[in-house]
């Protein structure tokens, strides 16, 4: 295996401005830049309106940065592609194509034989449990089964970066434990090289059970840059560990949901 | 739904202090004269303009010369009343065909709207009445113009007849849709709210359909021209369908190019009223996209 | 809605069918004005198929073994049909023949116009004021422009349909999820692939509204063509009876205007209700 990249997904002094219709400028990011070495899960956190999506458009290539520059495994970012594949918020699964086609997709657009697709398109839905749905249509599912197979188009694409924004945020919270679930199962998967993930949420419990590192932005820019060390598998009582709560109580005060301020935390070093 | 670059920056920039005011209408349609847009119309007369030069004048005649037309014959061209126009202008045959336009307009929603509306709540109207308009929904309304013809003879009745059935149908069809359409969640709150069935009538069903029915209108109002000028040119002494019949057998290209613009305004004209007559109605309504 | 009350509905249709079918008959037997000898103004259903329709071989030009009623020949139920046949044969070429070529053009075109931002926004102005001229008032233009050659009409609901489909093409491309763009492009695919695997199946559904509209539009300016000069075809038979006063003959052709009319929607209704199987809007149907 070769050497993991340590600089795989690199910022340098993005920023994202906007002219708002009375002429104000608002910059939606401002000045941000971080590094992300290979096989990290990185949750980013905010309030509304903090710039997280954005700079996650920026990072898939959706949206052109204003300033800075983003590199991806040496690559600087121009538009996007499958390295960076990308789960939406909305139901971005293909309505008139049935469910095997519209995980295939990826790799039909990159001219893999029919056989060879359809068998990985079949593992992958297998993996997210929706092997007996394979010929449905897009319509006939629930909200919680397009996500699933969202999740198995992307991995069966095959990228090496992986960008979520808020995808389980429209479910309800069964669904979305569940889904996490998938996605980490997915995510540790043995025999290929672990992607690089960059999750937006604005749940802080998800980040906690899902990061090695969360960071948290305000009004554009990252305000703290937090390593989660537990142990993974995390569960229900990982959430409840010392380091894991004084956490909790950092990024809640960044979110402005602290009534009282917090407890003197214990150090964590912010990057 | 994705995100956008519009509402990014609201998101971005999130909500400080009273946002502008909504009737700003001059922005929005000084907003729509953006550049771009204008610069295509300019190429579109280039075009127009080049084309004629290499063609002969009997087959199409250049821009400047059907404007210069428009102008001249607008208010006077005697050269009409020679082939036995009772008006020799443009401006007053096109009267004759707004005047019949409008009539036929107004009636046929009245007629249109009250059916449909009906058929949407009595389902012994809508057994009865459907597929007498579902079938004339199909077939082109033209076809009963040369019975309307025979029976009422040339002049306003047969034309305003053919159009006003024309209308009926859509508004029917329109409305009968609207009515039942609606999200009934606004029925259950105003009875949870303690209304009758009348009151919900007046104050639920009619302004929750209203901003559909309108758009029907606006939709029929723009066939309703078409329809006119083909009842005059199959029998009528006057209005812009005998004009185009008679500048047509005198081989005056630019005549019916003047003409056809001169009727192309008017309906467009006709349309922006209805839309800001309909704005001022249904402004409650959440802004649809741009565009037809 | 529940079995019987649909069944009521039915019901309701059927009676109101029979009873407008029996009103013309009661009509007819009451209003028997004659506009010539032998042709009824009101002509009760019997008459229409027996005397109206061997009328109708006057349409008849020759051929086929079976002689024009002009050289001579006498009326008969053949020449009736085989008139009405050919005459009906124009009339669809017409049709058929602009709304494909219409359809074709305008869909080539708004795919084209719609590759770049800049060129939407250059056609825009155009586009709306041609979508605007009233289409039924240019058959003078056309007429002028073509003569009264069959391919002039041709081209006549050729540019009707094609305006329509361009405009609708044009809109739709624009209205496309954006959502659905960009996950295309994060799994990979190319521009080209884009049109085709996300842009045209993503404007099936208001391509069905299209499709109405340009259906509409084609019959409406097919009528209009051979109503205003034309020398064949269903309208044509129509407004030359008329010049005559002959209303049962203009009735019985309009009735088999009318069975086209509804059968072509509902050809597309069927079309579309297969194309669109993928979509809930089509489910809720």
């Amino acid at each position: 295996m070769a050497e993991p990249n340590r600089r795989m997904i690199e910022l340098v002094e993005v920023g994202r401005a906007y002219t708002r219709a009375d002429g104000q400028t608002v910059r939606a990011v401002d000045n941000v830049s971080f590094i992300v070495p290979e096989g990290e899960f990185v949750c980013l956190i905010g309030p509304s309106g903090c710039g997280k999506s954005t700079l996650l458009q920026m990072i898939a290539g959706l949206v052109e940065p204003s300033s800075g520059a983003i590199v991806v495994d040496g690559n600087e970012v121009d538009g996007p592609g499958r390295e960076r594949g990308m789960v939406f918020q909305g139901d971005s699964v293909f309505p008139w194509m049935r469910v095997v086609d519209n995980v295939e997709y990826g790799l039909k657009c990159r001219g893999v034989g029919a056989k060879e697709r359809r068998s990985v398109a079949r593992d992958y839905l297998r993996r997210v449990g929706l092997a007996h749905v394979e010929r449905a249509w897009p319509r006939e599912l629930s909200g919680g089964m397009l996500k699933r197979v969202a999740i198995a188009a992307v991995f069966a694409n095959g990228g090496r970066v992986l960008l979520l924004d808020e995808p389980f945020g429209a479910l309800d919270y069964v669904t979305r434990r569940q889904l996490q679930d998938v996605l980490l199962d997915l995510w540790e998967e043995p025999g290929r090289a672990v992607p690089t993930v960059i999750f937006v949420t604005h749940d802080v419990d998800e980040a906690l059970t899902l990061a090695d590192r969360i960071v948290a932005m305000r009004a554009g820019v990252i305000v703290d840059d937090i390593p989660v060390r537990a142990a993974r598998p995390r569960d229900t009582d990982s959430l409840l560990l010392a380091d894991m709560v004084a956490i909790k109580h950092k990024l809640l005060g960044h979110l402005g949901l602290e009534r009282a301020l917090a407890r003197p935390a214990q150090s964590e070093s912010a990057a | 739904m994705a995100v956008s670059a519009g509402s990014m920056a609201e998101r971005a920039g999130g909500r400080t202090g009273a946002s502008p005011p909504r009737w700003l209408w001059p922005g929005r349609a000084l907003a729509a004269l953006d550049p771009l847009r204008l610069a295509g119309a300019a190429l579109f007369l280039a075009l127009w303009q080049a084309a004629s030069l290499f063609v002969s004048p009997i087959i199409l005649p250049g821009p400047l010369g059907v404007f210069q037309r428009v102008a001249a014959d607008f208010w006077s061209a005697p050269a009409l009343s020679y082939f036995g126009l009772e008006d020799a202008s443009l401006a007053g045959n096109l009267l004759y065909t707004s005047e019949n336009v409008i009539i036929a307009a107004l009636l046929g929603t009245a007629i249109g709207v009250a059916l449909g509306l009906l058929s949407a709540r009595i389902w012994f109207v809508r057994a009865a009445m459907d597929p007498v308009m579902m079938t004339a929904g199909t077939v082109p309304i033209l076809i009963a113009a040369p019975f309307l013809l025979i029976w009422f003879g040339v002049g306003r009745t047969s034309a305003v007849s053919l159009v006003t059935f024309y209308v009926v149908v859509i508004l029917y069809i329109c409305a009968q849709r609207a009515a039942l359409n609606l999200d009934p969640i606004y029925e259950n709150y105003a009875l949870t709210l303690g209304a009758d069935r009348r009151q919900i009538l007046g104050a639920i069903l009619i302004p929750g359909a209203i901003p559909e029915i309108l758009g029907g209108f606006r939709i029929a109002l723009a066939g309703c021209w078409g329809l006119e000028a083909v009842a005059e040119l199959l029998g009528s002494q006057t209005g812009i369908g005998k004009v185009l019949e008679v500048l047509a057998g005198a081989t005056d290209p630019q005549g019916i190019l003047a003409t056809l613009l001169l009727l192309g305004l008017t309906a467009i004209l006709a349309d922006g009223v209805a839309t800001l007559l309909i704005a001022r109605l249904a402004a409650w309504r959440a802004p649809a996209g741009s565009g037809a | 809605m529940s079995v019987p009350a649909r069944k009521r509905e039915w019901a309701v249709s059927v009676a109101v069918f029979l009873a407008l079918i029996g009103l013309w008959e009661i009509l007819s037997l009451v209003y028997t004005a004659e506009a010539q000898p032998g042709e009824p103004m009101i002509a009760g259903w019997g008459t229409l198929f027996t005397r109206t329709l061997l009328s109708l071989s006057d349409y008849w030009q020759g051929g086929l073994g079976v002689r024009s009623v002009a050289d001579g020949a006498p009326r008969s139920y053949l020449a009736a049909i085989l008139s009405l046949g050919s005459h009906s044969g124009a009339t669809f070429v017409r049709l058929i023949g602009g709304l494909a070529l219409g359809g074709v053009l305008g869909l080539a075109l708004g795919l084209g116009v719609s590759w770049s931002r800049w060129s939407r926004r250059l056609v825009e102005l155009p586009t709306q004021f041609l979508r605007a001229l009233p289409l039924l008032a240019m058959v003078p233009l056309f007429q002028l422009w073509f003569g009264t050659y069959f391919f002039g009409q041709v081209l006549f609901v050729a540019y009707g349909v094609g305006v329509i489909v361009f405009a609708g093409v044009v809109n739709a491309v624009r209205n496309v999820p954006q959502i659905y763009l960009d996950n295309a492009r994060a799994l990979g695919a190319s521009r080209a692939q884009l049109y085709r695997t996300v842009i045209l199946p993503a404007i099936l559904p208001a391509m069905r509204s299209v499709a109405f509209l340009s259906l509409g539009a084609g019959w409406g300016a097919v009528l209009a063509a051979e109503y205003l000069g034309a020398q064949s075809g269903l309208g044509y038979i129509i407004v030359y009876a008329q010049q005559f006063g002959l209303l049962d003959r203009m009735f019985l052709v309009a009735l088999l205007f009318i069975l086209y009319t509804s059968v072509s929607y509902w050809a597309i209704e069927r079309l579309f209700a297969r194309l669109l199987a993928w979509s809930p809007a089509e489910a809720a149907r």
